[in-house]
């Protein structure tokens, strides 16, 4: 066990094609997207001047990287010695900063590989308050136990 | 974004201080971002994640490990994938771009400078909309290759 959060461990068995997660409700706040503009370094216009990001100032987009792994690990942490296998994005309208996302994880593939590891695909979806989609990510897992 | 009067090309457009693509033709090289990496930094995605995981942020426990060291997290790399993608296609990214197949090769470590970049592989003019395909990856200081991916993005004709 090498993490530090007091929450039961997500292991293979927990994980069967078509297990669902309650909804993540992720506030998009002019204060997250100031800390994640400091962190990654990324600071589009978009994100900041009201001049330009009209009707609104829009959410980083590398933002659906954090709520995507959020919205499986709610209730459990992750065990160490996972491998993150390939990730796929795609953006269908911009989530804007005062948004709050709604976001839902579902197992879509869950088998033991020819070499017997543990493949463990998760398909996560976002949309906005107004139930407008904001993101689908499909996350293809190889679960270290 | 804006077509030209002559209907060839799409001229580019500055966004404050970003630069989207202009024109961009297969082959073209995407603007690279290049970004030092060390525990700091890492330490701050994990407060903004919640992902607190000792890989990421005990550097004892992380020297035992076999990395040798405390090692980034994966999303902060798709992350930076992102911000490459918002400066070539601004608006046209998160209305409709897609990143493929990203796939993380090997690990970025604190102490390396890492460069995002890619190359347009194919350009579709349809109508009032030019989608762009592109190779992306993320190298380390030595050429070696950290993250590879594709991406798909759209230039609008009018406006941002």
């Amino acid at each position: 066990m090498s993490n530090l959060e007091n929450k039961p461990e997500l292991v293979f068995t927990d994980l069967p094609a078509g297990r669902t997660f309650r909804p993540l409700q992720y506030a998009v706040t002019k204060d997250l997207v100031q800390e994640y503009m400091e962190t990654v370094g990324d600071r589009h216009p978009l994100y900041w001047d009201e001049t330009l990001a009209k009707p609104g100032l829009i959410a980083p987009p590398g933002l659906a990287a954090i709520y995507a792994r959020l919205s499986y690990l709610q209730d459990h942490s992750m065990p160490s010695g996972g491998v993150l296998a390939k990730q796929e994005f795609e953006f269908h309208n911009p989530a804007l900063i005062g948004d709050i996302l709604q976001v839902k994880a579902q197992v879509s593939e869950s088998y033991l590989d020819e070499k017997g590891r543990r493949r463990v695909t998760f398909l996560i979806m976002a949309q906005n308050q107004e139930g407008q989609a904001v993101s689908t990510i499909r996350l293809y897992a190889i679960w270290p136990k | 974004m804006t077509q030209s009067p002559r209907g060839e090309g799409w001229e580019g457009v500055k966004i404050g201080e970003k630069e989207m693509l202009k024109n961009p033709q297969p082959g073209d090289s995407l603007p690279a971002i290049e970004k030092d990496i060390d525990q700091e930094r890492i330490w701050q995605w994990a407060k903004l994640s919640g992902d607190f995981n000792r890989l990421h942020v005990d550097v004892a426990y992380a020297k035992q490990t076999r990395f040798g060291g405390t090692i980034a997290h994966g999303p902060m790399s798709l992350a930076f994938l992102n911000e490459l993608m918002m400066d070539c296609f601004g608006r046209g990214w998160v209305a409709g771009g897609k990143l493929l197949e990203v796939r993380f090769i090997a690990p970025i470590c604190p102490g390396d400078r890492i460069r995002i970049g890619g190359t347009v592989k194919e350009v579709k003019k349809r109508e009032r909309k030019c989608a762009v395909e592109c190779d992306l990856v993320i190298e380390k200081q030595n050429g070696g290759k950290a993250v590879l991916g594709r991406a798909l993005g759209f230039l609008e004709a009018e406006g941002i």
